[in-house]
């Protein structure tokens, strides 16, 4: 008997790391290329993401620990533009990890093909944090999503051809989810189609694009630079002449200056989620959308 | 079934041009003791030349110009240069040319990324106002532990003439060992341990060898990791120097207090204590305080204010065992600058 279970032990062992052996490693970099390469890589992936859903990606600390993932990840995938430009490039060399270097075929920059907003005809650091390719916060447009889902795929199938056929049936699901939440989510914002909004930072503009509203202005006088007395005096009267009934910020922001413009005017501010997992209920990338939507119809009406 | 690629788009900013930067330090300084007490120098443009070679290799160099506060003239050097290879197997990574060396947490750093403005007494003392660098290998190995960071690092250098070492006449380099180990506490707290062994020539043409050992504590929020954050940073030497008729054993640390208080500030308090590598007699000890000011990524400003006492008379101090000195910097980049170790 004793040496049946001894026997089992092992062989669970056994067919447990024969499992490991096969799975493709995957470090993200944020928490929705996460969710979007799980629901594309299904269990033939794990997935580790370096940024939690409620940190600004920007400013993500590069932390000796995440280079052990990277040492051992067979496919990267970046934001890319130059959202991650403070750490990124850091990591990547310190994993002296030849797969996931920028050119191999474990190396996926998820912008690859996505219609870029706000690139700059010249670069001028008088205008704030500025970024050189145009506004990196591309994947809060869930169309996007369907771009980032095809180079993920596409990654994954370089490194693992023989499961092609699973990983462009789980893309097809995923497209075919991102279009029917689409229709849901057309229709609860086409009552607010040109609503007036505040924006803290400047990261919404894929999404107000896709869903019809109007940021005005923004608390930061200029990307990067914290609201000063006179941009919230300035904030304060648009907010009055335009009868603006929401201010929407991120959770890496704290609220200390919009709370002030809210006080002054009765504007709601909200804080939306800029990932998956900002919020406990955000679990995945259509929820990120759920979630974000409900909040700001319900602050619009 | 044939693989999609996405439609590709016309990117501004494409070029084969490597990173380029300059980062200004401007110093204002007074100095308690002679007759001499105010300064304003220009104290380096550092120069920044930051690609990727190939697909086996990046190369980083750093050109800096200084100036000579007592005369006003400048000179010129190759602070360092060096390529990085980036596909060896086994997690190794060879590193050549030269560069500064594998040495605690103040070292590996250039001067305008630390949130004080003077080097603490100790790093000057026992490795001068550059540091240690040198000319040659850097073996880095990622060790296997899955539980925890562990890096090793080996180097063998022509080493940079400094207070410890001098360059060998003979064929005696400069050989550096470092383990690095890093844990992350909590999410929000991390705790890392170096271990550094050094062995060289040195100014009796006999061998010093220096243990150090440094460990930070860093918490930064993980949500509100721009806003606030604390590092208590400790580093101690412990040199064994062999003289022609003595050999002596010196010791040098300093203990920092770094807290962000809010977006834009910083405050840093530290305690130096140091010998000389070669008189245990001699004593420094001192404290400072710094205020810093950030801008943004490219700009800051800093104010420190520091007082030392020492038990030997130095003529550069005019001779004076206590003295305070205050200094003013002002640091601004301008292009592309990589992003400085965790």
């Amino acid at each position: 008997m004793k040496s049946k279970i001894i026997l089992t032990i092992i062989t669970v062992i056994v067919s447990a790391k024969i499992s490991l052996a096969g799975t493709i490693h995957v470090v993200t970099t944020t928490q929705d290329t996460k969710s979007i390469a799980e629901l594309i890589g299904g269990n033939k992936i794990d997935v580790f993401a370096i940024a939690t859903g409620y940190q600004n990606p920007h400013f993500v600390d590069p932390k000796p620990s995440y280079i052990i993932k990277l040492s051992n990840a067979d496919l990267y995938v970046t934001l890319g533009l130059d959202l991650e430009a403070g750490w990124s490039p850091s990591l990547l060399t310190s994993s002296k990890n030849k797969k996931i270097q920028k050119g191999s075929d474990g190396y996926v920059d998820a912008s690859v093909g996505v219609s870029l907003q706000q690139v700059p005809s010249s670069i001028n650091r008088a205008e704030g944090d500025i970024h050189i390719y145009g506004n990196p916060h591309y994947w809060l447009d869930p169309l996007n999503g369907k771009t980032i889902a095809r180079n993920i795929c596409n990654g994954l199938e370089k490194i693992s051809s023989e499961n092609k056929d699973f990983f462009e049936a789980n893309l097809k699901i995923f497209y075919a989810q991102v279009d029917m939440k689409m229709k849901t989510w057309n229709a609860a914002m086409t009552s607010f189609k040109g609503a007036k909004v505040i924006a803290y930072h400047n990261e919404w503009c894929y999404f107000e694009s896709r869903f019809g509203f109007k940021i005005v202005d923004f608390m930061e006088p200029k990307p990067g630079i914290p609201p000063t007395p006179s941009q919230l005096v300035k904030i304060i009267k648009e907010v009055q002449e335009n009868n603006i009934k929401v201010i929407i910020t991120s959770p890496y922001f704290t609220a200390s200056s919009s709370d002030v413009v809210s006080k002054q005017t009765g504007a709601k501010t909200l804080v939306l989620a800029t990932s998956v997992g900002a919020f406990e209920s955000i679990k995945n990338y259509y929820d990120l959308f759920d979630y974000n939507i409900k909040l700001l119809t319900a602050g619009l009406k | 079934m044939q693989q999609q690629t996405p439609p590709q788009q016309q990117r501004v900013a494409a070029s084969a041009n490597p990173d380029i930067s300059v980062i200004g330090d401007f110093r204002g300084l007074y100095r308690s003791y002679g007759s001499h007490n105010f300064d304003a120098v220009f104290n380096e443009a550092e120069f920044s030349f930051q690609s990727v070679v190939d697909p086996y290799a990046r190369a980083d160099f750093f050109y800096s110009v200084v100036e000579d506060a007592a005369t006003g003239e400048f000179s010129s050097e190759i602070e360092e240069g060096y390529l990085t290879t980036l596909s060896l197997p086994a997690h190794l990574q060879l590193k050549a040319g030269r560069f500064k060396q594998q040495l605690g947490r103040v070292n590996p750093i250039h001067a305008h990324a630390l949130p004080f403005v003077d080097m603490p007494d100790a790093y000057v003392n026992f490795f001068g106002e550059e540091g240690l660098k040198g000319d040659g290998v850097s073996l880095i190995w990622l060790l296997p532990n899955h539980t925890f960071f562990q890096e090793l690092t080996v180097e063998a250098t022509n080493v940079g003439e400094n207070p410890s070492f001098e360059r060998s006449a003979k064929n005696n380099f400069l050989y550096l060992a470092h383990l690095k180990n890093f844990w992350d506490i909590s999410d929000n707290a991390t705790l890392e341990l170096g271990l550094t062994g050094m062995s060289g020539e040195n100014l009796a043409k006999k061998i010093t060898n220096i243990g150090a050992v440094d460990l930070t504590y860093k918490w930064k929020p993980v949500r509100y990791n721009t806003y606030k954050s604390v590092t208590f940073q400790n580093e101690l030497y412990y040199s064994q120097a062999t003289l022609d008729s003595s050999t002596v054993n010196a010791i040098g640390f300093y203990s920092l207090l770094n807290i962000q208080v809010a977006k834009r500030w910083f405050l840093a308090g530290r305690f130096d204590y140091s010998n000389n590598p070669y008189s245990e007699k001699f004593l420094q000890e001192s404290g400072s305080l710094t205020l810093g000011w950030y801008a943004t990524e490219f700009q800051k400003i800093e104010l420190e204010g520091k007082y030392t006492t020492m038990n030997e008379a130095l003529p550069e101090n005019s001779n004076e065992k206590e003295f305070a000195l205050a200094y003013l910097r002002w640091i601004f980049l301008i292009g592309s600058h990589g992003a400085h170790q965790y």
